[in-house]
């Protein structure tokens, strides 16, 4: 097997679900246009979430992001959302095979 | 006497009593829970049931006279909002943000109060005016719009002296503007006012005979509907009355005296304008009802500095459970004796000293 990876970067943030649109505007206009969401259940620093209303659940939304871009984004959101919203990220190195969609 | 009757009656409903029957269950650690889908679903359906009742309604008694009460019910809400507010700030010392955010809550109106209004009402036999589903839609937003204006205002305010003296950023400014028109587009296009007013305009459209074949879906199923969602509602509540502790005791009470003095009046006011006796119970229960179902959805975007748990945990844990309960029979008692022929005598009586 031969096959080259591209490092790029995994940002993934763990939030309230209410909160997901904020994020994903800040991904918009970082010019980012792909991710993924998805619905999870959890428990931490505000206690358990993800019981009873849809409002009260938790989202995690995972994006591949080149390195450029990263800290414009992170910024944005550590600025804009931490002291309001509950919410958690983290960036981790990934490889991908076609670094053009990204 | 007959007003403790009245609750005591009240307390032996199935929704009241599966409510409480949800309190429980959660109390006792159970996996009870409704599927999420259903209990996404029945908001939907209980406002599709609200609307189709109310535009068939409209057809049969017509709409000319909804405009008053419209407006009044408009300028009630702004008013108690307002008044929810400087009780929060001054007496509460609540922050900006906690007291704009409490004050709508508690100034916008509540879809499932108003759902289990309407089966109370069935059960005493009572109708009410049909055009009242159209202002519960009209009043929906009017309390958020209201806050999330003042909180800009008071937050532009600071920034402004702030600038004055540090120089801080011209673009908070520009946030704080974008915040309140997203909020407009979608508290007016969000799920629950466009399935409420498109079920009104199909009810009027279709009319009692246009009803006939779905009614048993949007009406005789209709408490029943309620009935399941009250156990999501119990589990949900009983799942946060740890959280009442944090609530305080000035919220707590704020919680039950505040839709207490509203709902009375309500219930005059109405009376005064002439609507039903179940009418005015309605027109009531509208001012008395907090939201929690579209106030997170909305606050949280207009207004984040707030803390959801003393909103939610309020108007769900307390102030729900006390309208049900408590406040609507008593209303129901306050507009049977302002209807009663006595009253409408001493009304007469006081209108004739006028003329």
């Amino acid at each position: 097997m031969d096959v080259k990876l591209y490092k790029v970067k995994l940002l993934t943030v763990v939030c309230e679900i209410l909160a997901q649109k904020n994020v994903l505007g800040i991904l918009e206009r970082h010019d980012i246009r792909g991710y993924t969401t998805y619905e999870v259940h959890g428990k931490g620093a505000r206690g358990i979430r993800g019981q009873g209303l849809q409002n009260e659940k938790n989202a995690k939304i995972e994006v591949i992001v080149r390195e450029e871009k990263l800290s414009g984004v992170i910024e944005e959101i550590s600025q804009t959302m931490f002291a309001d919203y509950a919410l958690v990220l983290y960036v981790s190195d990934v490889g991908v095979v076609r670094t053009e969609k990204f | 006497m007959e007003v403790l009757e009245l609750i005591q009656s009240n307390l032996l409903t199935p929704i009241v009593l599966f409510f409480l029957f949800g309190i429980i269950a959660a109390r006792i650690k159970s996996d009870l829970k409704i599927p999420e889908a259903i209990s996404e679903f029945l908001p939907i359906y209980l406002l599709a049931a609200i609307g189709l009742h109310g535009g068939v309604e409209m057809r049969n008694t017509g709409f000319e006279r909804m405009l008053v009460p419209m407006l009044v019910a408009i300028g009630l809400s702004l008013l108690f909002t307002l008044n929810h507010y400087q009780i929060l700030r001054r007496l509460g010392k609540f922050n900006l943000y906690d007291s704009y955010a409490l004050a709508s809550t508690y100034g916008a109106v509540g879809a499932v109060t108003f759902s289990v209004g309407l089966s109370f009402l069935r059960d005493q036999g009572v109708t009410s005016e049909g055009y009242l589903a159209a202002v519960l839609a009209v009043l929906e937003p009017v309390a958020f719009i209201l806050a999330i204006f003042m909180t800009n205002m008071a937050v532009a305010k600071q920034l402004r002296t702030k600038r004055q003296s540090s120089g801080g950023t011209e673009s908070d400014v520009g946030v704080q503007k974008m915040r309140l028109a997203g909020v407009l587009r979608e508290s007016v296009t969000g799920k629950a006012i466009v399935i409420l007013l498109g079920s009104i305009v199909i009810g009027y459209v279709i009319g009692s005979e246009g009803f006939e074949p779905i009614s048993i879906v949007f009406e005789e199923m209709f408490v029943g509907a309620i009935v399941i969602f009250m156990i999501e509602m119990g589990v949900i509540a009983g799942q946060r009355l740890e959280d009442i502790k944090k609530v305080g005791v000035f919220l707590s009470a704020f919680a039950i005296v505040m839709p207490t003095i509203n709902g009375m009046i309500g219930v005059l006011v109405a009376t005064a304008m002439g609507l039903s006796l179940g009418g005015s119970v309605m027109f009531g229960l509208l001012l008395a009802s907090a939201s929690f179902i579209a106030a997170p959805a909305v606050l949280r975007h207009a207004i984040p500095e707030a803390k959801p748990s003393l909103y939610i945990t309020s108007a769900l844990g307390i102030t729900f459970p006390y309208n049900i309960i408590v406040l609507l029979p008593v209303m129901f008692a306050v507009s049977t004796i302002t209807h009663g022929p006595e009253a409408i005598d001493l009304f007469r009586h006081v209108m004739g000293g006028w003329t």
